[in-house]
């Protein structure tokens, strides 16, 4: 039952993509705007704090993936689209932050509203 | 093979002992596969897998055009591929743009082509400070950007994971990829630094 | 879950500190930890996303005052005995059992 050395260096250099090859369709396009919902989860989420409530464009769409915040807690896989979000830094930080500084953070669809 | 320490064991050691001898015990892990996967980790995978595949995209415009459209893809081209990279993005740095990566929330990072992480990388000052003041972060790492450059901060949320294609220095017209290669620091693929131009 | 390990925009988490040439692994104990990871998730027990909750629920001081590859192995021993794969009693006769032989 123990995996081998081979077995475990021939696995190490697979991977094991959280991509799902499943026909679910995104919610957003690139370019649309969107908010990140106001969620409080008491279980695992990855959607950072900082970014809780905040207006930000959808740069990229990287297609289908394991959902976590289900996954974690046993509730199954949700496959949905996720998407690379971009948020000014002044949006995140306040009007003292740089003008001309951006981040970008990957975001599943359950994340998101429409703006 | 348990090893003779001159000394008591610590309580870490001591959790660690007891749960690997456990898992072996119950035949759920071979302490020989912990060896084998050590060994590539600690000694087979690291940074020089990126430098190369910088260097390749210096000196090959198409290479460099496929690596930006589909990472995982070219980087697997020369041979890396695997646990923690198997959706990878590789971000340019330009002469407007600088980009720096982070992993907020935990510790994500690109090992097929950067290896393990550092521990300042995984720890909680650059994790909290990078997002909200990623030029200050950069100037204590010794890198001085001008005002109008545009500075993009890259947060590892999901299980895509990103690496910094630096600029490439003046100074280096000519030169080989296995030479461009030896230039390529880890921190430049993070994106904490440049790469440096040769000294004269 | 608004936990510690949720750093972003933090304040007071004190200076960078860069270690110059830092080796990958810094103890015996840190490589046997990192080695058991393929292993451990080869037997499907838990999953990647489990592991990284399981971290997030030790708790602020914990977390903060504990170096990262023991975050995995409280991630490891926790899942290990809530699914069953092993036993809290287990575990603390095993310390107890290798505590005494290298005393």
């Amino acid at each position: 039952m123990a995996i081998s050395p081979q077995q475990a260096l021939a696995a190490a250099l697979a991977g094991a993509s959280a991509r799902i090859d499943a026909p679910v369709a995104p919610r957003f396009k690139p370019g649309a705007r969107v908010h990140l919902r106001n969620i409080n989860p008491t279980g695992h989420t990855r959607m950072p704090r900082y970014i809780r409530d905040k207006v930000g464009t959808i740069e990229r769409d990287h297609g289908v993936f394991v959902f976590p915040d289900t996954y974690a807690v046993g509730k199954g896989e949700k496959p949905q689209h996720v998407y690379l979000v971009r948020f000014t830094a002044q949006e995140l930080w306040g009007a003292e932050a740089r003008s001309n500084d951006e981040l970008l953070v990957d975001v599943w669809d359950d994340y998101l509203e429409p703006v | 093979m348990s090893i003779k320490h001159n000394r008591p064991l610590t309580d870490i050691e001591i959790r660690v002992k007891a749960l690997e001898s456990l898992l072996v015990e119950k035949g759920l892990v071979d302490s020989a596969t912990l060896d084998a996967l050590i060994d590539t980790y600690e000694h087979k995978v690291g940074p020089r897998n990126g430098a190369r595949v910088v260097a390749r995209a210096w000196v090959d415009p198409a290479y460099k055009q496929r690596l930006l459209s589909d990472g995982t893809k070219a980087i697997a081209e020369l041979g890396y591929s695997g646990i923690q990279g198997e959706d990878m993005v590789v971000i340019e740095n330009t002469p407007d743009t600088h980009n720096v990566i982070v992993c907020t929330l935990c510790s994500c990072y690109p090992w097929p082509t950067l290896g393990l992480p550092p521990v300042w990388f995984k720890s909680a000052p650059y994790r909290s400070r990078v997002v909200s003041e990623p030029r200050g972060v950069l100037q204590e790492f010794g890198l001085n950007l001008p005002d109008e450059m545009r500075v993009q901060v890259w947060d590892s949320t999901a299980e895509l994971r990103y690496m910094v294609l630096p600029e490439r220095p003046a100074g280096t017209e000519g030169w080989s990829e296995e030479q461009l290669a030896t230039l390529v620091t880890r921190d430049s693929m993070i994106g904490v630094a440049n790469v440096q131009a040769p000294a004269k | 879950m608004n936990g510690i390990h949720d750093l972003g925009g933090m304040h007071g988490l004190g200076p960078i500190v860069v270690e110059q040439n830092e080796p990958v692994f810094h103890h015996e104990w840190e490589r046997r930890v990192f080695g058991m990871f393929l292993p451990i998730f080869a037997t499907r027990t838990f999953n990647v996303d489990e592991l990284r909750a399981a971290i997030e629920r030790m708790g602020a001081p914990a977390y903060l005052n504990t170096s990262y590859y023991e975050h995995w192995l409280h991630a490891y021993e926790t899942l290990l005995v809530e699914k069953g794969v092993l036993t809290q009693a287990e575990l603390e006769a095993r310390r107890t059992q290798v505590a005494q032989e290298n005393h």
